[in-house]
């Protein structure tokens, strides 16, 4: 087991490096902009009867440094800053860090997202497997065609359809927010009952979102390892039919855990359309809102956030590589 | 006594013209205690013939025709399901080739062994596990590395090996191998046949070996069946079909083999190409367009195969005296077999 803690740290090693320049991107990215983040907040404050010195320092509360200051200062202002976990102040919610923004914004995001993952990952493989077995006929062709097909609609039309047939058109289920406005926030039935039926439509959304990729990429995994020389040798040495199944299986899934880091990375994505039409207090609705307010502390943290999480997955699907493939593990 | 009886076998392959025969109408014994080597070029249907001999021909295939009788089992043509299964590797086993991954990436040979064993019920799986080892040792292995290997931390000749403890570790008296010195160099091949010859004689078994390569056959053969077209041509004693090939494809392909100690030269090489499935001739003899000795007679009648001195069989109208002496495609002297 040593051989995977070392690997373990190495991979960890490697992904803070990439946040590191993910930072630094984000950093001189948000530079570029027109309008120097904080100038405009400087004017401000001067504006409102402050002096230089007290405007300079409560921009320098929200960002971690004013324009005034060279570009290095800047830069390690704002990476002092965010070692400590300080994120900045919003400056669209006047004084509030950007850490409890995210933080409250991030279980309406995870959430349903890692929901839509599972449902999707389920019925995704299990369609994928038939369709590779079932190719020839027509069920076969028709799971397959379903694949292509949510593979390619965009989220926002999606979400969009989901909206007009189970909102408008049947009103089975709420449009937006999160829950009912009458229900007490907390462990009681009636507002969790309620997160559930809001959350209802966004998950469906999610996972109509990657089916399709599952389905697609395991039934072309399971129709090449149908093809390996070593199913035909099971079959050779009269090996059960069970057994013959857990064989396919266990070697189709290993290219799966690449696509499902990859599809960790394209929910969050998709999170910008889904959130926007549910009106669902996620990140992706947060970074959406940011951006159009200029919110730059936000708009960096958000960013991180989601750069962070597409990394941990991807380290997280390496490892699971070496856990189940033999010939990965050293 | 025959472990395994063909008689009649035609395997059938669905084309966009209907469907053909890959192997047509081919009758072949497989002797008890004796090594049978199957050989022809690529496309002649040796391979779907010891395919058929598992009733294992993969779609769009089928076993149209004929019967395969299997000491103890019976006809495997009617076999299906558990009986025909439990028949796979529990009567006869099959080995593939040393360049082919017959085993599952994922586990190690023990688990593998030990899901074979449960697939046929044995009841007691440490005499198995005991029984691959004691194999294995045979084979010149480490049996116990080589059961707590993965495939892909075995060589080339080491997977041929293990191929073979999975074919006999439930005791198959009938082991088919598949161009089983394909891919290995020389001195790999060389010590596979005699592996090969040993566990043969160890266990009394009927064995099979299919390949294109004569000379290899030679060293450890009994018989020898020559196929063409998917028609077994010519079969025997495998010294007395050496020294005296009464079919010319027989002959011909003698003549093609290359000896390592004599000059390259000296292997003549086949003109034209061997027919394939929507090529070979429907009427007539399917190697009449190659066949340097080809009568009048060749286009109108397919010849039967036949026996003659006994031992043997042939399917050719030509006399066996004029093929044998005919000037063309004079075969290079045969080296003597070990």
């Amino acid at each position: 087991m040593t051989a995977f803690a070392r690997r373990l740290a190495g991979k960890l090693a490697a992904g803070l490096v990439m946040v590191w320049v993910v930072v630094t991107f984000t950093f001189f990215l948000v530079h570029a902009l027109p309008g120097k983040p904080g100038d405009v907040q400087y004017e401000q404050y001067i504006q409102s009867g402050m002096n230089a010195e007290q405007a300079a320092a409560k921009v320098k509360a929200i960002y971690g440094y004013t324009s005034h200051d060279s570009m290095l200062s800047q830069y390690g202002g704002y990476l002092g800053k965010l070692l400590h976990g300080d994120l900045g102040q919003s400056i669209s919610y006047s004084g509030v860090p950007v850490s409890h923004l995210i933080w409250a914004a991030l279980p309406w995001t995870v959430i349903p997202v890692l929901s839509g993952l599972l449902v999707s990952f389920l019925i995704g493989v299990t369609a994928g497997v038939v369709a590779a077995v079932r190719r020839s006929s027509r069920w076969g062709g028709l799971l397959t065609v379903s694949g292509s097909l949510f593979a390619g609609v965009p989220a926002f039309v999606l979400a969009l359809l989901l909206l007009v047939v189970f909102h408008t058109e049947w009103n089975l289920l709420p449009d937006a927010g999160t829950s009912d406005i009458q229900y007490d926030p907390g462990w009681n039935l009636p507002y969790i009952g309620s997160v559930v039926q809001h959350a209802v439509l966004p998950v469906c959304a999610y996972a109509l979102l990657s089916y399709g990729g599952w389905l697609l990429a395991m039934k072309s995994s399971v129709v090449s390892v149908l093809g390996d020389d070593f199913i035909l040798a099971s079959e050779l040495r009269g090996i059960a039919p069970v057994t013959r199944a857990r064989y396919i299986g266990r070697n189709a899934i290993l290219p799966l855990f690449t696509v499902l880091a990859l599809s960790f990375g394209v929910m969050f994505a998709g999170s910008f359309f889904i959130e926007d039409t549910f009106d669902y207090p996620g990140l992706g609705d947060l970074l959406l809102k940011s951006i159009g307010t200029r919110d730059y502390p936000v708009m960096a943290g958000a960013f991180l956030l989601i750069t962070v999480s597409i990394i941990i997955a991807n380290i997280l699907a390496d490892l699971c590589y070496t856990l189940i493939d033999p010939r990965v593990r050293r | 006594m025959s472990e395994v009886e063909v008689r009649d076998l035609t395997v059938e392959y669905q084309t966009s013209v209907g469907w053909l025969p890959a192997v047509a109408g081919a009758s072949l014994d497989l002797r008890a205690g004796q090594i049978t080597g199957l050989v022809g070029e690529s496309g002649s249907g040796k391979s779907t013939l010891a395919l058929s001999l598992l009733n294992a021909v993969p779609a769009p295939g089928r076993i149209a025709g004929g019967t395969i009788e299997v000491a103890g089992v019976g006809d495997l043509t009617r076999l299906g399901g558990k009986q025909l299964r439990k028949a796979r590797g529990g009567a006869i086993g099959y080995v593939f080739q040393a360049s082919q991954n017959s085993l599952n990436p994922l586990k190690t040979i023990g688990r593998q062994l030990l899901d074979l064993g449960r697939s046929h019920e044995v009841g007691d799986l440490r005499a198995l596990i005991a029984r691959a080892k004691d194999l294995a040792n045979r084979m010149g292995l480490d049996g116990d590395r080589v059961l707590d290997s993965y495939q892909h931390e075995l060589s080339g000749g080491m997977r041929q090996r293990v191929g073979i403890v999975f074919a006999l570790v439930l005791n198959a008296k009938v082991l088919i191998l598949d161009e089983p010195t394909t891919a290995l160099d020389m001195l790999s091949q060389a010590s596979v046949l005699d592996i090969v010859r040993k566990v043969h004689d160890e266990n009394q078994l009927s064995t099979l070996i299919i390949t294109h390569d004569i000379g290899a056959i030679s060293e450890i053969a009994d018989r020898l069946a020559v196929m063409y077209g998917g028609r077994i041509v010519e079969d025997g004693p495998l010294l007395e079909v050496l020294r005296r090939p009464t079919h010319p494809y027989t002959k011909a392909l003698i003549g093609a083999t290359a000896r390592i100690t004599g000059d390259v030269d000296g292997a003549r090489a086949l003109p034209g190409r061997p027919p394939d499935l929507t090529t070979v001739a429907r009427a007539g003899c399917v190697f009449r367009d190659r066949c340097p000795f080809a009568v009048e007679v060749c286009a109108q009648t397919e010849p039967e195969l036949h026996s003659f001195d006994s031992e043997r069989r042939r399917a050719c109208h030509v006399e066996p005296s004029t093929v044998l002496t005919g000037t063309t495609g004079t075969p290079a002297a045969v080296g003597e077999p070990a």
